[in-house]
């Protein structure tokens, strides 16, 4: 009987067609399923990295200042300065690479389990250009999408089809099945020292300044811009105290740039204190302060946090809300 | 749009079901609204570039075939005028004008000719090459001016073959817009496989590569000579994948709608010499340049000096074809070089490893190990942002000295893994042809869970945008 029905299938292409294809797919989505959901389990089994660090951020730190931002808020904040002087527990959020997006969509994580006292942002220069790599690097949050409501309109800017493409299973683990098998391994805590998120750079950049003539001017992505209000208006809506703060840098600019221009008029309009140190001479004339242009390093970050925590303490005269 | 995007997932999916649904006498009109669509997704306005040139060769065709012999050559000149000035004003213009700057500057004079800022219309070089192959056999009378202009303009903009090849020649494609092309159920799957595997190269191993090429390219004069020569080896597999996953993608599209097109690469990485190397790599193009470049220069049938310079020009010619840069120009000088030397070796009989004849075996490796070494060896000026990176680069691989900058392990660990799993697939193929095969396994079950495993590695380690990067902190 079976056979007869399948000489008959055979006899009609179309139909021979969609069967082959209909078994193809049975067997692609069965991989798919499996594979998908075993990466999940170990995904959100890791006890370090950096995966671990954004589920610990968006999941479970309680701490009483969160810091935001990219590498440069990984590398700058240095947690223990934080909370010795304004005592107050402190968790660094930032992570490499990644910027306003990926910051609000982790902000609104934290937010729908508490409200914390302060946040720092850290704002890099032409945060606000367009560039497709900052709408890419929302694969850092695909893990979340199906666990955190909260973030799927920030994912969903990623593509006009990341819908579909997240059907499957195994896509949100794209290129992480390394990461997961370290971050399930022991060795991988010692592999990568932080401290509440704050990652020290050792090595000191002993060059000479350097100066950067290049053109300042370039497309505003108004869909960044606005992801930057949202949070701003988020923080305020949770009564919590914000900064925004440009850190320093071992490069003379010579255009000021417009996103920080934008952002601090922006900061302004809401009342939030934006505080500019790109350019501040305790750094920029230290070069062994950093580890490479961008980027203090372990000497730099502490000087750096001492002087940011003492601003906060001005600012709010030691009140937190 | 490009192959491995996602609207050109539905872009295909709609095109080809509407392939086998329409009558067949209509599908060269379907093909070529769908490649005008194609075509335009990039930059809509560059169509009446392409719409100019398919009239000029459309009608020299017809005029060349029916005009006297004088006449046909000056029909032919202006054809090609035509399609090398479009490449030219588009390709070559800037680059032209600043050299002539940089002459002038060397005379303390000022340039007055601007510069144009248009962007590169996409596949120029593969369509002109295309178009000028068609007036070119029609001139030589082996192959029949087409009189049906949607036909001759779809040969022209077929779009599997429109952005990246392969190239190719009339007799082989425009009898094929007339062929009745049936609902074949095994042809479809095999078009399919060959898509998949093409989404593969291009997405697991190309663009995989690139991650750690484009950040050591990008900034050469911080990396050690080790990490350059990782880098450069990596960027000989990431071209290889990225154009053949390409080809691969267009034949497999054609393929699905009864097309057969012409074979590009043919595992270049086990040729035994740089000759076998251009028989295997990029084949459309080198045939394209022999049948109408090198023959016409008079190949070999000239003297010795001159054929030794026959094939340094047509390899500057290819290198220029590649892109308006010096570095391209150098990339093919270098090609062409390595030819006139294993031509002059073999004229002396200077074979360097001929101890190696008694092992067969270690002489082929040996062999290919150092075609490919000759290969990497070139391909650092096709990659180099500039001919002044170029040679920082050259100089601090024979240095060979410092640790190789691992700053992200895993894309390394799937880097290595990718090129291996790519050699594994290749080796097979050329030593192993006969033994089994889970990806042309007669079992349909075995052959089934193969092409899925392909889907879920491409899934798992596919890079599918920006979101993978290295940041490198010197």
């Amino acid at each position: 009987m079976v056979n007869f029905s399948m000489e008959k299938i055979k006899k009609s292409p179309y139909k021979y067609f969609a069967l082959k294809c209909g078994i193809f797919f049975v067997i692609v989505f069965c991989l798919d399923f499996t594979i998908g959901n075993t990466l999940r389990y170990f995904y959100f089994k890791q006890q370090s990295g950096l995966e671990y660090r954004t589920t610990y951020s968006i999941e479970k730190t309680m701490a009483a200042v969160v810091v935001f931002g990219s590498s440069k808020a990984n590398h700058h904040y240095q947690p223990n300065i934080f909370t010795r002087e304004l005592n107050l527990s402190f968790y660094n959020a930032g992570r490499d690479g990644n910027f306003i997006f990926y910051h609000y969509a982790v902000l609104e994580g934290i937010l729908k389990r508490y409200s914390p006292k302060i946040i720092i942002l850290d704002f890099t220069r032409s945060e606000f250009s367009r560039d497709q790599n900052n709408y890419d690097r929302i694969s850092a949050l695909l893990p979340y999408y199906r666990t955190h409501k909260e973030m799927r309109n920030i994912i969903e800017l990623k593509d006009p089809f990341e819908k579909i493409k997240l059907v499957s299973s195994i896509y949100p683990f794209n290129s992480l099945f390394l990461t997961i098998a370290a971050g399930n391994a022991q060795f991988n805590k010692t592999r990568m020292f932080d401290n509440k998120g704050y990652i020290p750079l050792m090595n000191e950049w002993l060059r000479s300044v350097a100066t950067d003539t290049s053109s300042a001017t370039y497309t505003i992505d108004s869909v960044t811009m606005n992801v930057y209000k949202s949070f701003i208006a988020d923080c305020l809506r949770s009564k919590v105290s914000l900064y925004v703060i440009c850190s320093p840098y071992f490069i003379k600019y010579a255009h000021t740039d417009s996103s920080i221009q934008l952002a601090q008029q922006i900061a302004k309009e809401n009342g939030v204190p934006f505080l500019d140190y790109s350019e501040n001479s305790t750094f920029i004339d230290n070069s062994k302060l950093f580890a490479d242009p961008s980027h203090l390093n372990d000497n730099g970050a502490k000087i750096f946090s001492y002087m940011l925590a003492d601003s906060i303490r001005k600012i709010s005269n030691g009140k937190f809300p | 749009m490009l192959f491995d995007s996602f609207p050109f997932v539905i872009f295909f999916i709609i095109v080809t079901s509407l392939y086998f649904t329409i009558p067949y006498q209509w599908r060269w009109f379907l093909l070529l609204v769908a490649s005008c669509y194609f075509y335009m997704a990039f930059i809509p306005i560059y169509i009446l570039i392409l719409g100019f040139t398919i009239v000029i060769d459309y009608f020299a065709g017809i005029y060349i075939e029916d005009a006297t012999l004088s006449k046909r050559k000056i029909l032919l000149v202006i054809s090609l005028v035509a399609n090398i000035g479009v490449l030219s004003i588009f390709k070559y213009y800037n680059f032209l004008n600043y050299n002539f700057s940089y002459i002038l500057h060397g005379f303390d004079l000022t340039n007055p000719i601007p510069y144009l800022s248009i962007l590169l219309p996409i596949g120029l070089s593969f369509h002109t090459f295309q178009a000028m192959s068609y007036t070119i056999e029609v001139y030589r009378g082996n192959q029949k001016a087409e009189r049906h202009f949607g036909i001759y303009a779809l040969y022209v903009m077929f779009y599997p073959q429109l952005v990246a090849g392969p190239i190719e020649r009339p007799q082989n494609l425009l009898h094929q817009f007339r062929e009745k092309h049936m609902f074949e159920v095994e042809r479809i799957i095999d078009g399919l496989e060959l898509m998949l595997w093409g989404l593969f190269k291009k997405l697991v191993i190309a663009d995989r590569l690139a991650i750690y090429v484009n950040a050591v390219y990008n900034h050469p004069r911080e990396h050690t000579g080790m990490t350059l020569i990782l880098a450069t080896i990596f960027f000989a597999f990431q071209i290889y994948c990225d154009f053949s996953g390409y080809t691969d993608i267009a034949r497999g599209v054609a393929r699905v709608m009864g097309f057969k097109l012409m074979m590009n690469f043919n595992r270049p990485y086990f040729a035994r010499s740089i000759s076998e190397f251009w028989k295997r790599w990029h084949i459309s193009l080198s045939t394209w340049f022999k049948d109408y470049l090198y023959i016409s220069l008079g190949g070999n049938r000239v003297s010795v000096p001159r054929w030794y310079l026959n094939l340094l020009i047509v390899f500057i010619i290819s290198g220029l074809w590649h892109g308006a840069n010096w570095t391209f120009i150098i990339w093919g000088a270098l090609n062409g070089f390595y030819l006139v030397f294993a031509l002059i070796a073999e004229r002396y009989k200077l074979d360097v490893i001929s101890q190696m004849k008694k092992y067969p075996k270690l002489n082929r490796l040996m062999q290919i190990l150092i075609t490919f070494v000759l290969t990497c060896f070139a391909w650092i000026f096709f990659r180099a942002n500039n001919v002044s990176d170029a040679f920082v680069i050259v100089k601090k691989i024979f240095q060979f000295k410092g640790p190789i900058n691992i700053e992200n392990p895993s894309i390394m660990i799937y880097s290595i893994f990718s090129i291996l799993f790519l050699l594994l697939v290749e080796a097979r193929q050329e030593y192993y042809r006969g033994s089994f095969s889970f990806f042309n396994s007669q079992n349909w079950i075995i052959r089934n869970f193969s092409y899925a495993l392909l889907i879920i590695l491409i899934l798992l380690f596919g890079v599918f945008d920006g979101g993978q990067f290295i940041y490198f902190q010197f």
